[in-house]
């Protein structure tokens, strides 16, 4: 075992140990990867075994990288963690098991043994400085604000808008609706001079010097134009900003980030965002991952909703929905494709079981796969600012 | 000549006949890290041998006829057969010993029919109960198998392992849940383990009744392949309370007032002594405002319609408080029952000798005792455990508790438990000696009051296995003889159980 795996096993030896000497696994069937594939090496349990295993000299790093590819970053298997729900608190402890996936992520990258996906990827943000889901269709610097086309955003500001890549270049209803609801707010705010990708999906794959340089040229762009506030509506974005940017810069970070659908929700609170037209649907709301298992952000997405006239909201509590994801997160999308086609496929069953006409996201990640499943099961995917858009009378 | 499975090296020749079965070569997994993931089960594990412990190759199989064909293949090669639900055990079930063809059947979790005409679901080994519930709480029933696991053992585990549940009292255990169930033998036949006549009959007196063999067996005697379970109607509502005692007698009195008083609905009596509760103060969030004067807690809880769980709480108020006890209030009541699946023992309440926190891996010894036997065994086997804790300053007395364990007769019998810690990370050959020895010493004390090893988690583990047959006394002839008779080859699980001796 190289230098780097012994480094490796060294850090996250008593985190493992944690898991590892308690082995409940309490984790396994809240895990939406192991509810499709069924596969004990892709449990939680698995990865914090392998770090022991590994401390051991029992497995090494290409041993289980493919082990590591099946996870989403959803978190829910650390809210699961008995350890975590009776003794955290106490203790301080919490099994950490996003970011060993991180990390192993990361040492995949350094031992070679990068996966073929990301690593196309990876080279691809590194030309162009964003990239979606991967596609066929290459995007670039140039078109990354084509989304704001007649909205008329300046450029720069205190309040910065940041645009994720998938929202910036795929899904750009979101992106408008947002935008607009701001717009009607009052809200002054800009855009970057350059918007970067957030560096999060990099870090998420393991390529954490990719990651460091977007956060970096991020960070100056902000600087550049004035800027002390940033928008996220993305929620992946919210958790690049939040968590992976304050460690990046941990003595020089001046920014608020301020999470878009809590914005929103204070809007529509002060009367500043009217909702008047009626919505006649019948729906229910995906928690996305990263707001309800990683931020702990469940009651506005769902005051927004019951706030909308007309609307019939069909509810399924946010812990019932740990067990739920679109599969969307943490690049499972571009290595294990049918595994994310799946993961939403029961989502979106799910949903229907409630009869329901429209299943309500509130991430734009998830709308791509929620979106394919809903077409084969006859349900609509809605953005949740695309269905306050309607509501608020906005023209697309 | 012993006629004992040997730790196989599984060539390519087998490795090819395997993927020729299988026909996918995702689901033949001979890699490093699909073997090292399984060799472990939750109790504490020999992790200084961890590697002793490898299967040489894992399958995970979608059918029975999959399942059959690749035992047909190991008893010709004479190749040890190993097999996993969850792998949530806390005995060895499904820890190989001498390597082999592990056969993990999490990929066979369908629910294959719902009848709520006769009452049966009938199910995949690896399917979850908390997801088969899921499922069946649209048509108003539940399957009442309850264990602490619930939230990730397999029905396929709790058949093998022959489960016991948190609401057996009012339900019954997993054996008494199972109507009846397909089995791959370990020749490879595939057979109907019914009481006899259809699978959806709860008795018959025709021919022997072999449902009971086939459940509890650790995986020595087959692979259940599907399951027909018992649908209940799900119950109206749940009455929990917890009463504090100043004394570990006038808890243990409660508990048998509590236990005889003839509620049909009576679900479970759980009795924690003063060293578990102790333990639980380590942090316990329910337990720290508790005043030092409580020793003892006794908890009961209820299940069914309101007309019959709501004026028989009242009479569990009186009888709970009849020799002293103090009810503990509605919030810990009500809270504490709820989050019974969560509170497992957990590793961060381990202490050393000095009392400083560090990392400890749980064992839970448990037992079948009668209830006259409770106070005395509990003396000796703090006893042992303080002695060992003393010597070699890697255990640590996690308490006990007693938990009523007569199907539908919560009277007499006692699942009982002691919690060791164990600072796995100090282990090596002496201290791993050190724990088997204690855990013998453990067993016998069960032994010389009547009991039995093991109530739930089987006696597989070293410490327990060669006791067995003891504990079987004139029956284990009779085991042997089915032990050689369903498995001519030792194949299957080998060396569980000592059942390596129907083979000399």
């Amino acid at each position: 075992m190289g230098e780097k795996e012994l480094e490796f096993a060294e850090r996250w030896r008593d985190n493992a140990y944690g898991c590892f000497s308690s082995g409940h696994k309490f984790c396994r069937e809240v895990c939406p990867v192991m509810q499709v594939t069924r596969n004990e090496n892709h449990t939680p349990t698995a990865f914090h075994a392998s770090i022991v295993a590994m401390e051991k000299g029992l497995v090494e790093v290409e041993d289980v990288a493919d082990d590591f590819v099946h996870c989403t970053q959803c978190g829910a298997c650390e809210l699961r963690c008995p350890n975590t729900l009776f003794t955290g608190d106490f203790y301080r402890h919490r099994t950490r098991t996003v970011d060993v996936v991180k990390a192993m992520r990361a040492l995949m990258v350094e031992t070679g043994n990068e996966r073929e996906g990301w690593k196309l990827w990876n080279e691809r943000l590194a030309l162009d400085h964003n990239e979606p889901v991967l596609g066929d269709v290459r995007v670039s610097q140039e078109h990354v604000a084509d989304w704001a086309d007649g909205l008329d955003i300046p450029v720069g500001g205190e309040t910065i808008l940041f645009v994720d890549c998938e929202a910036a270049f795929y899904r750009t209803s979101y992106t408008r609706a947002f935008a607009q609801l701001l717009q009607r707010a009052g809200v002054e705010f800009g855009l970057m001079r350059e918007q970067w990708c957030c560096g999060g999906p990099a870090a998420e794959m393991g390529y954490q010097d990719l990651a460091l340089k977007h956060a970096t040229h991020n960070v100056q762009d902000w600087r550049a134009v004035g800027a002390k506030r940033i928008i996220a509506p993305d929620p992946h974005d919210f958790i690049a900003f939040t968590e992976d940017y304050p460690k990046y810069f941990p003595d020089d970070y001046e920014f608020e980030i301020v999470l878009g659908v809590e914005l929103i929700h204070d809007l529509v609170q002060a009367g500043k965002i009217e909702l008047t037209n009626p919505v006649e649907r019948t729906v229910t709301y995906h928690d996305p991952c990263r707001l309800n298992k990683r931020k702990g952000v469940h009651k506005a997405p769902r005051e927004l909703i019951r706030a909308i006239p007309g609307i019939t909201f069909h509810d399924v509590d946010r812990v019932t929905q740990w067990s739920y994801c679109s599969g969307g997160g943490g690049g499972l999308p571009i290595e294990k494709p049918e595994i994310t086609a799946e993961i939403s496929r029961r989502r979106v069953a799910r949903a229907a079981e409630l009869e329901v006409d429209t299943l309500i996201s509130a991430c734009p990640w998830s709308e791509r796969p929620l979106s394919n499943a809903g077409h084969e099961a006859n349900i609509g995917v809605m953005d949740l600012f695309e269905l306050l858009a309607i509501s608020a009378g906005i023209e697309p | 000549m012993s006629r004992t499975a040997f730790k196989a090296a599984i060539d390519d020749h087998v490795l090819a006949e395997l993927r020729a079965i299988i026909g996918d070569d995702a689901r033949v997994r001979p890699d490093r890290s699909s073997r090292a993931f399984r060799s472990r089960v939750p109790a504490p594990f020999p992790v200084h041998r961890w590697a002793e412990h490898f299967p040489d190759v894992v399958i995970l199989p979608r059918t029975a006829v999959e399942v059959s064909e690749v035992v047909k293949l190991a008893n010709r090669h004479g190749i040890p057969i190993v097999p996993r639900a969850g792998g949530t055990g806390l005995s060895d079930g499904a820890v190989p010993l001498r390597g082999g063809i592990m056969i993990d059947c999490k990929l066979m979790n369908q629910i294959h029919e719902i009848d709520l005409v006769d009452r049966t679901v009938t199910v995949g080994p690896g399917i979850n109960m908390l997801k088969l519930n899921e499922e069946l709480k649209k048509y108003g029933v539940i399957y009442p198998d309850d264990p602490a696991s619930y939230p990730c053992s397999l029905v396929g585990g709790r058949i093998g392992t022959g489960g016991w549940s948190l609401l057996g009292a009012r339900f019954g255990h997993t054996r008494d849940l199972v109507i009846s169930m397909e089995v791959v033998l370990p020749t490879g036949e595939i057979v109907e383990i019914a009481e006899g006549g259809g699978r959806k009959l709860r008795k018959s007196s025709t021919g022997l009744t072999l449902k009971q063999l086939f459940t509890g067996h650790q995986g020595t005697l087959g692979i259940t392949t599907q399951a027909t379970l018992e649908l209940v109607p799900r119950p109206e509502t749940e009455f929990a309370a917890f009463f504090a005692f100043d004394d570990y007698m006038k808890a243990y009195a409660t508990t048998g007032i509590l236990t005889k008083s003839g509620l049909a609905t009576l679900a479970g009596v759980v009795l924690f002594d003063e060293k578990k509760i102790e333990y639980l103060r380590r942090d316990d969030e329910a337990y720290i405002p508790q005043p030092e004067s409580v020793r003892a807690v006794v908890a009961v809880a209820m299940y069914g319609r309101r007309c019959e769980v709501e004026p028989a709480s009242k009479e569990i108020m009186r009888l709970g408080r009849s020799n002293d006890g103090k009810y503990l209030g509605d919030e810990i009541s009500a809270g504490d029952w709820a989050s019974r699946h969560d509170r497992y023992a957990t590793p961060l309440h381990g202490r050393d000798l000095d009392g400083q926190a560090v990392l400890m891996s749980w064992h839970c010894e448990d037992a079948a005792l009668n209830y006259s036997v409770l106070p005395q065994v509990r003396e000796e086997w703090h006893a042992i455990v303080a002695r060992y804790r003393e010597r070699y300053g890697i255990f640590d007395d996690w308490g006990m508790f007693a938990y009523t364990s007569g199907s539908h007769k919560p009277w007499a019998d006692y699942l009982v438990e002691i919690d060791v810690g164990i600072w796995e990370q100090k282990l090596n050959d002496e201290n791993w000696a050190a724990w088997v020895s204690c855990k013998r010493e453990i067993a016998q004390v069960s032994l010389k009051y009547g009991g039995s090893i093991t109530a739930c988690h089987g006696a597989t583990r070293e410490g327990d296995a060669e006791l067995v047959p003891e504990e079987m006394g004139s029956a284990w002839p009779v085991v042997k003889a089915i032990k050689r008779a369903l498995d001519p080859n030792n194949i299957m699980n080998p060396g569980k159980q000592s059942l390596d001796e129907a083979y000399e």
